[in-house]
């Protein structure tokens, strides 16, 4: 699949529910082959936009297409969606359960079984193949939720907040599959409100706030837009210095080292003059990008 | 079409193998048939040794028309005075008596009250009757016992009073054994369906009787599966699989694959039952046979076996649906349950419907009430047995009815969408109404 090959394209999709209006006038191109994070607060309407992609609500005008066709019951089928509400049947074993929901996805067969039994070794839960899951405990069955969106193979996976309350070990282990995934050629949805997962997984990024789409582009076209206009310090004394508001808009103390914002105008150097000066004894000093979190913040709080 | 296959089997096969499933198959005929049993054990339990009831006879004619009445007709042997060894013998209704006869002669009254009166306190006897010299006449005796609030043996003994008296006045009126016997011939009303010569004179009690049948098995298969459904459409909610669901399946497939996936397991259940019920009746049949007894099938037309299955089934799903509507609008089982309340009246109430529609089955109500989806099912079943309707009414009321099933299937899947959409909120039945437009 070529690179600029569009999978997920929305034009001009609007949706309300009742005077509230969750989504208004957005559109974005999901590019082939690529991880593209739907990024924002609470509430931003990522959630809906979702469901409007996996066809369980209609959009109020606009358009959404799919490998270039609009949706269908047959495009429905190469969609692996696991929702941020999401469950298992409680007295079902893990294997019925996976079974059918490939039942679902119309993929029967003997190669559903051999399916089965590749994922569970994947995520290391072979031995409870034949388990009820409310044996499993609250990580396994997110696990065994996470198979459930990809035992039919999908070409499209939509991942709504797959993280969430997983420990770090198997944080891990699912973004190695998702990038495994992701080399396989599969286009990745990934939606989530942590950006720091994000940052380390989305080739693309569309960030949403109150309904509207604030900015769409390649990870890295955002982060070099920004520059390189923070410093990480690490130093002793010279607090003074920092804390001036014509070289530093904003400061952030972490436990041992500080994230300093220059102001607009300001020059580096002249920042690491005045701390010498200033008789600080400096650790470290580097520029730095910005993080994800910091360009998201500084959006969402921009005025529009 | 294969994804609402999935769901139907899905829901049988999990719930066909559930323990749950095996043991309410096997326990509830047995829960049943003792509800049938118990009471009838508890009647027969004789708390103690039979009433002991001494009798009195002024008038020296009522004593063997008391006893006969009491007893019934078998030989019996005499418990003369004192011989208290005479074998107690069930009185025709409740509880044993050991009748003895006090000889009422050359004494006084007083005497032999006073007599029996210590007999009853060294609890000898339990109970003493005194038919004064003119109780043929005037019909008034009296009942002393230790125990007053003992109303069934009273009632026994008074009916027995009742049935000598009049024996013996007809005897004082001078009418023979033979007249008394036709006198009390009992009456024989036998019912004909008119326009058949008195050929199918069988088949209209025992279709009525078959209607009230099914009416009963489609009324318990309400009352337990109507639940299961209910419990069905809000598992996915409950446990919050419905959107995961909702992107692979369209909500009127899951919807309907649940409905039918519950029901097939209600018609595997009764069919055990039936199956175990016919295999009871055969064996039954059998040894009543061989007992020189003949049960008789029912003649009843096949095609009103057509219409009994068809309408039991219209009748499963008319209910069945209204109860996946309520959990489409719920979030918890315990709101439907409580919301899924009034449904039982509205089938208690087409079930009573039974009477008006069977006493005049042409008329406009009938009409109507055949042709309304909740009654019926059981409306229309007693039309057919009694004055079967032209085609078209049955017809239109099984088009009704099931178009009707359909169309609340649609809604029930529109409002569970939305309401999913919703996160948890319930509908009031206005907002269901709006979800269901605007989904």
């Amino acid at each position: 699949m070529a690179a600029s090959e569009t999978t997920v394209k929305l034009d001009g999709v609007s949706k309300s529910f009742g005077d509230f209006t969750a989504v208004r006038e957005l559109s974005l191109n999901v590019r082939a082959g690529r991880v593209f994070g739907l990024l924002g607060p609470n509430g931003a309407g990522k959630t809906t936009t979702i469901r409007m992609v996996v066809n369980i609500t209609a959009p109020d005008s606009g358009e959404i297409t799919l490998f270039g066709r609009k949706i269908d019951s047959v495009v429905q089928d190469r969609i692996g969606y696991l929702p941020e509400e999401r469950g298992l049947y409680r007295r079902m074993k893990v294997v019925d359960q996976l079974r059918f929901f490939a039942e679902l996805k119309n993929v029967r067969g003997k190669s559903v079984e051999a399916r089965i039994d590749e994922w569970l070794a994947r995520v290391k839960l072979s031995e409870w193949k034949n388990k009820r899951s409310m044996e499993l405990s609250k990580g396994m069955q997110q696990k065994i939720q996470f198979i459930t969106a990809v035992i039919h193979d999908p070409d499209l996976l939509i991942l709504d907040e797959p993280f969430s309350g997983l420990d770090p070990i198997n944080v891990e282990l699912l973004k190695e599959i998702v990038l495994d995934l992701k080399r396989a050629g599969k286009t990745i949805i990934f939606s989530t409100h942590q950006m720091e997962v994000a940052e380390k997984i989305c080739d693309d990024i569309c960030l949403l706030n109150r309904s509207r789409k604030v900015f769409e582009g390649s990870l890295r076209d955002i982060k070099s837009s920004f520059g390189r206009n923070s410093v990480a310090v690490r130093c002793e004394g010279g607090d003074g210095v920092l804390e001036d508001p014509a070289l530093v808009s904003k400061l952030v103390r972490h436990a041992d080292e500080a994230q300093a914002l220059l102001a607009a105008g300001a020059d580096a150097q002249v920042l690491l003059k005045r701390l010498i000066d200033s008789g600080a004894v400096i650790g470290k000093f580097e520029m730095v990008e910005p993080s994800l979190n910091d360009i998201f913040i500084t959006k969402v709080t921009e005025p529009a | 079409m294969r994804k609402f296959l999935a769901v139907v089997k899905r829901e049988y096969v999990q719930r066909v193998r559930a323990k749950m499933f095996i043991v309410s198959t096997v326990l509830l005929p047995l829960v049943m048939s003792l509800f049938g049993i118990v009471p009838a054990v508890i009647l027969s339990i004789d708390a103690g040794s039979p009433m002991r009831v001494a009798v009195v006879d002024q008038t020296g004619k009522m004593y063997d028309h008391f006893n006969q009445a009491l007893f019934g007709d078998e030989p019996r042997e005499e418990a003369g005075p004192g011989n208290n060894a005479a074998a107690p013998r069930r009185g025709r209704g409740f509880g044993n008596f050991v009748l003895e006869k006090v000889p009422a002669e050359n004494q006084s009254i007083e005497q032999i009250r006073a007599v029996l009166d210590q007999r009853l306190r060294a609890k000898e006897l339990d109970g003493y009757v005194i038919m004064p010299t003119g109780f043929i006449d005037h019909g008034q005796a009296e009942y002393i016992n230790r125990n007053p609030s003992d109303l069934f043996s009273t009632r026994v003994l008074q009916s027995a009073l009742n049935r000598a008296v009049r024996e013996q006045r007809l005897i004082d009126a001078k009418v023979d054994t033979e007249t008394r016997q036709e006198l009390f011939q009992l009456v024989e009303l036998q019912t004909v369906k008119a326009g058949t010569g008195g050929q199918e004179r069988e088949s209209g009690t025992s279709s009525f009787a078959l209607v009230f049948g099914i009416g009963f098995v489609m009324y318990l298969s309400i009352l337990m599966y109507g639940q299961v459904v209910l419990g069905a459409v809000i598992e996915e909610k409950e446990t919050r699989i419905a959107e995961i669901l909702f992107s692979s399946v369209k909500p009127f497939a899951l919807m309907m694959g649940k409905l039918v996936g519950v029901s097939l397991v209600a018609v595997t259940q009764l069919a055990i039952w039936g199956l175990a019920f016919s295999a009871f009746a055969l064996y039954g049949a059998g040894f009543l046979a061989a007992r020189g007894l003949r049960a008789t099938i029912p003649s009843v037309p096949l095609s009103h076996f057509i219409y009994f299955g068809l309408f039991f089934l219209l009748g499963y799903f008319i209910y069945a649906t209204i109860y996946a509507l309520v959990g489409s609008m719920v979030t918890t089982a315990q709101e439907g349950g409580q919301l899924a309340m009034p449904i039982i009246l509205i089938l208690v109430i087409s079930f009573y419907l039974f009477v008006p529609v069977s006493r005049s089955p042409d008329s406009s109500f009938s009409f109507w009430v055949s042709m309304i989806p909740l009654s019926a099912p059981v409306a229309m079943l007693v039309r057919i047995v009694t004055q079967t309707p032209p085609f078209w009414q049955i017809a239109l009321s099984l088009l009704i009815g099931f178009g009707s099933v359909l169309l609340i299937m649609w809604i029930a899947s529109r409002v569970y969408r939305v309401g999913m959409l919703m996160y948890g909120k319930r509908a009031s039945i206005p907002e269901a109404l709006r979800w269901a437009r605007q989904a």
